[in-house]
């Protein structure tokens, strides 16, 4: 059950993660598009999220306030930019692809297949957009600076 | 502080010239000129790509003056790689932990087609 991450190629800018879910569909888009459930398992066990507000439709904003087990308290503020219930849900952080200089972000596309009784999930995250294709070089690079530097110039040069 | 260096750092990638300067200092060491030459650029257009290197780390400069060899630096590289590592583990924790409460909302007797 754990969830596959995938090297990705170097013209796909991304992280892409997936998972079969032992649930239908349905319920699956139920617990990661209502806050009651949300706050119930972002971040994992022991951590907790005293705000999960969400406005589900195109456009309608996510605010949420997740707290670590060491009591570090880290804010989202996403907004939806696609709700195609019980299918696909795509969501950014509000700053995406505004800012200059501030921290990463990124536009997460999330789509559920139906698998009958179980579910897969597919997670697709595109960082920062002014430098979306190149975000599989910087995964890239950082495999090959610990193999060598020669597969580094390799790598380069196909991009 | 560290996200600004990844956003300079993501910056300083976006661009293929400057990719490309990085692919060969990968192997070796290198002046300005010697960078230039690929290039259908002036030696001013390249030496800017370079201060944008510079400035993300990603490159050092030598000291004598003449030569000012530029050479790849690797560390901020790495801490691409650890924040995608970090957000990776994020989903994994998170995954884990509603697959596990999926568990719980599917029990028999309780309506999943209430929630």
């Amino acid at each position: 059950m754990s969830a596959s991450v995938e090297a990705n190629s170097v013209t796909e800018a991304v992280i892409l993660m997936s998972r079969m879910f032992d649930a239908p569909r349905d319920l699956v888009w139920e617990t990661m598009t209502d806050p009651k459930h949300v706050s119930q398992w972002w971040g994992g066990p022991g951590f907790t999220n005293p705000v999960c507000e969400m406005d589900v439709r195109p456009g309608g904003k996510w605010h949420h306030v997740m707290r670590t087990p060491d009591g570090q308290q880290f804010t989202f503020n996403f907004i939806f930019v696609e709700v195609v219930r019980p299918e696909r849900l795509v969501w950014q952080d509000v700053n995406h692809g505004k800012a200059q200089g501030g921290p990463p972000t990124c536009v997460n596309i999330v789509t559920f297949e139906d698998h009958g009784q179980q579910t897969k999930w597919k997670l697709v995250a595109r960082f920062n957009s002014i430098a979306e294709r190149d975000f599989a070089a910087q995964m890239g690079f950082s495999d090959m600076i610990s193999v060598s530097t020669d597969r580094l110039a390799a790598h380069l040069q196909t991009l | 502080m560290a996200q600004d260096r990844l956003s300079s750092t993501l910056f300083a990638l976006a661009d293929p010239t400057r990719r490309g300067i990085l692919a060969r200092l990968a192997t070796g060491d290198a002046t300005v000129t010697e960078l230039a030459e690929p290039y259908d650029m002036s030696l001013a257009a390249v030496s800017k790509h370079l201060k944008v290197l510079e400035t993300a780390g990603l490159i050092s400069r030598g000291r004598e003056a003449q030569w000012r060899p530029c050479h790849l630096e690797a560390a901020p590289l790495a801490d691409i790689s650890e924040w995608v590592e970090g957000y990776r583990r994020f989903w994994d924790r998170s995954l884990d932990h509603l697959a596990d409460y999926l568990k719980t909302m599917k029990k028999p007797g309780s309506d999943s087609s209430g929630v």
